[in-house]
């Protein structure tokens, strides 16, 4: 298990982007962790006055970030010291399905496992749940780890 | 509005119908601001724009142009999303979408690109609503 010092540690992710609380279990191959939803996130600073349940639902594709940076930690520690000084992308994802909204309240599990490492790119697949009842099914994420420094923003351009 | 993205989608084309093929097309720009929220956790001290936000523009811009059906849309799948290049702070988005009807469902498809370049290509699948009795 990791605690949230734990996940700190293991995702340069920071707040508002830091969407894994607590990693209930790690192996060679699979990992299990728990995210936390709440009023208080700041996807809900601008709601109107009177918003509705759908105004209230957590944002999807934020679900699928939470997702990722539970895999994303499996990554890390497979990579190990490959890991150092490099950043993990997103490469390419598929067969995402959407079962249904989770609200404030909800705490959602996400199971990732890896099917696939070529290099220095791995291949995850899984699922989130709430309350037990099935919420994400993630056919296939890619990932990859690239020095930081070829991903620095262009210099400006003189005139 | 609940969101992850402040900036706007701004329409600068269409929506166009096709009528052979049942499509519709659109496009947009998106300017994404050192303002973002987002940026202040992805990465702290290196600004990249979250591969899920550049797909919240897609969804945000899709949804402005969405077909007209009866019972309106819901998302229900992402069928793909290749990411292609990093989006920065500073970075205007064009974003090209193109409904198409698939059965019971409609697929959009979307090609985001920076100044650069290609940034992402975006799939999305729709379910159609039950038709109010």
């Amino acid at each position: 298990m990791l605690t949230a010092v734990g996940v700190r540690a293991a995702l340069p992710h920071r707040y508002p982007m830091l969407m894994v609380d607590r990693v209930l279990e790690i192996g060679d191959d699979h990992i299990r962790a728990v995210k936390a939803v709440t009023l208080n996130e700041p996807w809900y600073a601008r709601l109107g006055p009177s918003p509705g349940d759908d105004d209230l639902a957590y944002p999807d594709f934020l679900l699928i970030e939470s997702w990722t940076q539970t895999a994303g930690i499996l990554a890390t520690r497979l990579a190990g010291d490959a890991a150092d000084g490099q950043v993990m992308l997103f490469g390419s994802m598929s067969g995402i399905d959407l079962h249904r909204p989770v609200f404030p309240g909800d705490t959602v599990e996400h199971h990732a496992r890896l099917e696939r490492a070529v290099n220095d790119t791995m291949i995850f697949a899984g699922e989130s749940t709430v309350g037990g009842a099935p919420l994400l099914t993630i056919g296939q994420i890619t990932m990859a780890f690239r020095p930081g420094d070829a991903l620095a923003p262009p210099a400006p351009q003189g005139s | 509005m609940t969101g992850t993205v402040l900036a706007a989608a701004r329409p600068v084309r269409g929506p166009a119908h096709d009528e052979d093929s049942g499509a519709w097309t659109a496009g947009f720009t998106v300017t994404i601001t050192e303002d973002e929220p987002v940026f202040a956790g992805h990465y702290p001290d290196f600004p990249i724009f979250p591969g899920v936000c550049v797909m919240e523009c897609v969804r945000r811009a899709a949804e402005s142009a969405a077909p007209p059906v009866t019972g309106g849309l819901r998302l229900a799948a992402v069928e793909s999303t290749r990411f292609l290049s990093a989006v920065h702070p500073g970075d205007e988005l064009t974003v090209d979408i193109t409904w198409s009807p698939r059965g019971e469902h409609w697929r959009c498809a979307a090609k985001v690109a920076t100044g650069r370049g290609p940034a992402a290509s975006v799939r999305l699948r729709y379910r159609q609503e039950g038709t109010p009795c």
